[in-house]
């Protein structure tokens, strides 16, 4: 009780500086400041929000299996490597599409999410939790550097034979990239986000309507409980494990087009996804892709204000404060 | 019973240690001396990780702030105000030791647990780093060389030509780590943290002031944490904000005691012992690899993935560290002795 | 008695292992009671792989120490094979004293100072009798240290922070120009080739990758610089390179800004990020101009980014690309290592020459006789853009060290500045998505 109404007084402090804020910055003060900085403001939030898709995407997965299994998978970064390396060869060697690349990472990850699982993270189920960190550190430390040896610390990067100028997208002809009163949406940038969001709806789908969805969410909720009305728990584990890379492996693919890829190249992503997944709510799926634009634009509007190599700190400062006034995030249920 | 008569035993173990290993410096070379002292350094810091993260349960993920607040403190009291090193040690600790009071007492007065209890370290531990990158007044990003003293200088805590002085003294704050660790258990104040690691309700409502005595281990933990950074400034002359505050410090300082055994006084020099020469040690096998294995020679990577491949196992295979798959063959052993031995009832 | 039997027990452990180890190194995992044994067993362990060297038949050890795994990785391994390649060829040509050769050791700083210290420390008790490292200013301040305290000379081909020279060491030397030397002339070299192209620039926005320390220390030199030559630093923007995966919102601000220029500092994969951005945004500058940047003056760049590489200028260390012996070095190193060389190992080649020149002319391969001869080097031969012989000055720089300015022209990057090295004359200004 005595912290409930402590958090309320933060939350109405946190109301009072913002409002402060807007009112120093209303007026004349306002428009001068929005003729210099509008566009910058407008393109912080078009880039916010379409990165912010994608880091949502790289969350879900993690969401999924903190979540179920409850564990924080430090090689999750690592995995969105593998993905990305796996659709540079497919587009380098074989000449596949990134965006068909999808089909082939998303089968592929979901098996390699699996034999880790069944190899690695099962068999320390009843370790205690700081087992199954170490683990997923060892096996972070082995991908990165496996990633190394097959592919050399040399970035890679593929270029996409369409995307500048005039593409048509079915029946549209839109030239690329899109600039609107001075902000720039890219193809490349578009279409991560609005697969993103598609596979989103996907996996939520998944998990709201279908029996597998309806077992993994049981199991989430109440190991035992799942496994008295005749859920086999380990299936489940293993099946969300699985799931959650394959996540990782629909994201590697969407960026791959706009970001090179070398082997340490998935850390940018894991601690964006940590974070998201606190902010969300452990094992939501519409709450990993609101805390993934809410960071995403957090990030981005740090540019405005304070452009510096701190982009991250405004990330951080967001998520102490949900850790500490809304520990089960956003979207998550309260225990 | 039990309890009391072993805890001597831990500290005869200190001395039995000084001994042994304060001949170290007479038989080995520079090379093998300066892995001893990396072994030493490594397992005091695990020590001083584990007062919090293995007595209490308060798992950090975020070490580094309280290791990078030491260095800079020594670092700068030294450059800018020519303040010895150990003033500038004490400084450190304090400031840290406050710091970590702060941290620990922020994140449980809201009841931050568990894995966000770890996410909530590596969190605040980030944003230090990632400000430490923007304070001018440790020279932002590009990071502070202490001047070299050219000769020994106690004061001045540089050795140029004895660099045994160095083992010595890493080896002494190493054995005092321990005796801390090792009375703290011994004392009511151990009791408290463990009881709270074990049920914070229970501990409470046996009149265990929670919060009060997870905020006196985070800060304890904090300060000897920050004595090592400033060792490491004095050792190594150079800091800058990724060196002293990055994520991969924070790792490596919680992965020893957690191999060698969370919570236990010798678990942190065990797993030292193992993964600092283990690295060492995969480095070697692809530097000159065994007949069979002639492809992997001088491939860079080869050792770190041997690394994280051991690393993945023997975690796997000793879940409670070193210290407790020892316990365990050693009471197996036991057992099969007493079996044939008559019986004594000591136990 | 129970007390006395642990402690009798204790004492016999350790009499028995300090015996054991003494003959039998095998790692076993002993932990349990007693944890006095392993550092005494630990160090035994390897001494017997040492093969003990023979005075003067033996080869000549040089040790070279990179960050062959983490981050940088893409350089450290280009600059180990370099040296590796560097002494094949000097071995070929019949080694140093009359027909001793030189035997390299390779170690992997991991990008770590503690083990590019310990790294050091095992090389020279390898018997190292120089050392080339290391790539990052942090590691190699430190390997100066360990250097200087056991008396081997080191060359340092890479690494900027003018601090590690500052400290008085006498047996470090560095080829590459430093933080300062690059801020210095890249501002210089931006305000002579506007000049020379009757174009004003008189403002700049500089971005630069702001955690490692070595963008922060180029951009303090440059805008010190800047405002002796009259150019205007509207805003320094910083990012962290190793986390950054998007810099769209930083360049619409810059262009919001209006400057003549940008200025970049950062390493590969950041700068490919921010030309790519720059080209989105359609960033209306006169031109992007690299400094020290990691990314601008690599072929690389040109494979990745295409088209869009075009006219971007980078005022970097490197290879005298004017000098055909240059050209000769980095086409043996593609046909061994099947990659485009980079300047890095060309600088870690250069250094590995630099002190076989030294052993010929001490005539010894004893350290300080190696680090006198190195002192008084006068070399001519050598494939760097420098105008004149490398010879160091008291603090062990390079007196001649100085950056060149490259720029990407019809796909090749070519020297455009100083005028006694350009290969073509500077476009200017010239970006590749202008009108």
């Amino acid at each position: 009780m005595k912290i409930s109404r402590n958090r309320r007084w933060i939350l109405a402090g946190i109301a009072a500086v913002v409002l402060i804020v807007l009112i120093a910055l209303n007026g004349d003060q306002f428009d001068q400041w929005m003729d210099q900085n509008g566009v910058v403001l407008r393109q912080a939030f078009v880039t916010g929000i379409l990165i912010g898709g994608v880091f949502g995407l790289v969350a879900m997965g993690l969401t999924l299996i903190f979540g179920v299994l409850d564990i924080i998978n430090f090689a999750h970064g690592a995995l969105l490597t593998i993905g990305m390396y796996i659709t540079f060869v497919l587009f380098d060697r074989f000449g596949i599409d990134p965006y068909l690349a999808v089909l082939i990472t998303v089968p592929l990850l979901f098996l390699l999410g699996g034999i880790i699982q069944r190899t690695i993270i099962y068999p320390a189920r009843n370790a205690p939790a700081h087992n199954q960190l170490l683990l997923t550190l060892g096996l972070a430390l082995f991908i990165e550097n496996l990633m190394l040896v097959v592919f050399t610390a040399t970035p890679r990067s593929i270029r996409l034979s369409y995307g500048r100028g005039l593409t048509e997208i079915g029946p549209l002809a839109i030239d690329f990239p899109i600039r609107i009163a001075g902000t720039t949406i890219t193809l490349t940038k578009l279409a991560a986000f609005i697969f993103a969001v598609f596979l989103t709806a996907v996996l939520y789908l998944l998990l709201q309507r279908t029996t597998l969805g309806k077992a993994i969410r049981a199991t989430a909720q109440n190991k035992e409980g799942a496994r008295l009305v005749g859920i086999s728990t380990d299936r489940i584990s293993l099946i969300t494990f699985g799931l959650g890379v394959a996540c990782v492996g629909a994201a590697a693919a969407l960026v791959l087009p706009f970001l090179s890829v070398d082997p340490l190249v998935g850390n940018a992503f894991n601690i964006t996804a940590f974070v998201i997944v606190v902010l969300g709510g452990m094992g939501s799926i519409p709450g990993a892709l609101l805390g993934g634009l809410i960071i995403g634009l957090t990030q981005e509007l740090g540019v405005v204000f304070a452009p510096s190599s701190t982009k991250l700190l405004g990330v951080f400062f967001v998520f102490i404060l949900v850790l500490l006034l809304r520990p089960q995030g956003l979207l998550g249920k309260k225990e | 019973m039990n309890r009391l008569r072993q805890i001597p035993g831990d500290y005869l173990a200190v001395a039995a240690l000084l001994v042994v290993l304060g001949t170290l410096p007479f038989f080995l070379d520079r090379f093998y001396l300066s892995l001893a002292l990396l072994i030493l350094f490594w397992a005091y810091l695990g020590n001083a990780w584990n007062i919090m993260g293995g007595y209490t349960g308060l798992f950090s993920f975020g070490h580094a702030m309280f290791y990078g607040i030491g260095a800079y403190t020594s670092t700068v009291l030294l450059v800018d105000y020519a303040i010895s090193p150990w003033v500038g040690m004490l400084a450190g600790a304090i400031l840290a030791g406050l710091f970590g009071a702060f941290v620990g007492f922020l994140l449980s007065r809201f009841g931050v647990r568990g894995h966000f209890f770890a996410l909530g370290t590596f969190a605040i531990a980030e944003m230090v780093r990632l400000l430490a990158t923007e304070f001018e007044f440790i020279n932002t990003s590009i990071g502070i060389h202490i001047p070299l003293v050219r000769g020994d200088s106690w004061i001045r805590l540089q050795f140029e030509e004895t660099f045994a002085n160095y083992y010595y003294v890493i080896l002494i704050l190493f054995l005092i780590g321990q005796i801390i660790t090792i009375t703290i258990v011994r004392n009511k104040l151990g009791y408290y943290f463990q009881a709270i690691r074990e049920n914070e309700e229970a501990a409470a409502s046996l009149g265990v002031n929670a919060l009060r005595y997870k905020v006196i281990s985070v800060a304890i933990s904090a300060a000897l944490t920050a004595i090592a950074g400033s060792f490491f400034a004095q050792y190594f002359l150079f800091i800058d904000p990724t060196i002293v505050f990055g994520v991969s410090v924070s790792v490596q300082i919680l992965l020893r005691p957690i191999v060698g055994g969370v919570g236990t006084i010798w678990g942190p020099f065990v797993g030292a012992l193992l993964l600092t020469p283990l690295a060492e040690f995969t480095r070697s096998v692809v530097r000159k690899p065994p007949s069979f294995l002639d492809f992997i020679e001088g491939r860079a990577g080869v050792d770190v993935m041997l690394f994280g491949a051991i690393l993945i196992i023997v975690v796997l295979f000793m879940p409670d560290g070193l210290i407790g798959a020892g316990k365990r063959i050693w009471r197996r052993f036991k057992k099969q002795n007493d079996t044939t031995a008559q019986p004594q009832g000591t136990d | 008695m129970i007390k006395n039997r642990k402690l009798l027990a204790l004492l016999a452990i350790v009499v028995l292992l300090v015996a054991a180890c003494a003959e039998d190194p095998t790692p076993t995992v002993e932990p349990v009671e007693e944890p006095t044994e392993e550092p005494v067993e630990e160090p035994t362990e390897e001494p017997a792989e040492e093969p003990p060297e023979e005075e003067m038949a033996g080869p000549i050890n040089i040790g070279g120490i990179h960050p062959l795994t983490g981050g940088l990785a893409a350089d450290g391994i280009q600059m180990d094979n370099a040296i590796q390649m560097a002494i094949d060829e000097l071995n070929a040509a019949g080694g140093a004293l009359g027909g001793v050769e030189f035997a390299y050791l390779g170690a992997d700083s991991t990008g770590a100072a503690e083990v590019g210290q310990t790294e050091a420390e095992r090389l020279i008790g390898e018997g190292a009798v120089a050392l080339i490292c290391c790539f990052q200013s942090a590691v190699t301040s430190n390997v100066a240290a360990i250097a200087e305290r056991d008396g081997v000379p080191l060359v340092i081909d890479v690494a900027v922070a003018d601090a590690i020279l500052d400290q008085g060491h006498t047996y470090t030397f560095r080829l590459q120009p430093n933080a300062t030397s690059m801020g210095v002339n890249g501002a210089q070299f931006l305000a002579e080739l506007a000049e020379n192209s009757g174009e004003e620039i008189s403002s700049v926005v500089y971005l630069y990758e702001g955690t490692t320390g070595f963008g922060d220390s180029v951009r303090a030199a440059f805008v010190e610089e800047a405002a002796n030559l009259g150019i205007e630093v509207l805003e320094e923007i910083g990012y962290a390179p190793f986390e950054v995966t998007d810099l769209t919102t930083e360049m619409t601000r810059i262009n919001s800004l209006e400057p003549d220029a940008l200025v970049v500092t950062g390493y590969y994969n950041d700068g490919l990020l921010a030309a790519r951005n720059a080209e989105e945004v359609g960033l209306d500058v006169k031109v992007v101009y690299g400094i020290a940047q990691g990314t601008y003056d690599q072929p690389q760049f040109v494979a990745d980014a295409g088209d869009l590489a075009e006219c971007f200028y980078d005022s970097n260390y490197h290879w005298d690309a004017s000098d055909p012996a240059a050209q000769e070095v980095r086409d043996s190193f593609q046909e061994l290592y099947g990659e485009e060389m980079r300047t890095s190992a060309v600088l870690a080649y250069q250094a590995m020459y630099v002190i076989a020149d030294a052993i010929e002319r001490a005539g010894s391969a004893d350290p300080a006789a190696i680090r006198d001869a190195l002192a008084e080097t006068n070399y001519a031969d050598h494939i760097l853009p420098y105008s004149g012989s490398i010879t160091f000055d008291d603090t062990g720089e390079t007196e001649v060290a100085s950056p060149v300015v490259m720029q990407v022209q019809d796909g090749q990057i070519v020297q455009v500045w100083p005028t006694d090295l350009a290969e073509s004359e500077p476009l200017f200004p010239c970006v590749s998505w202008g009108e």
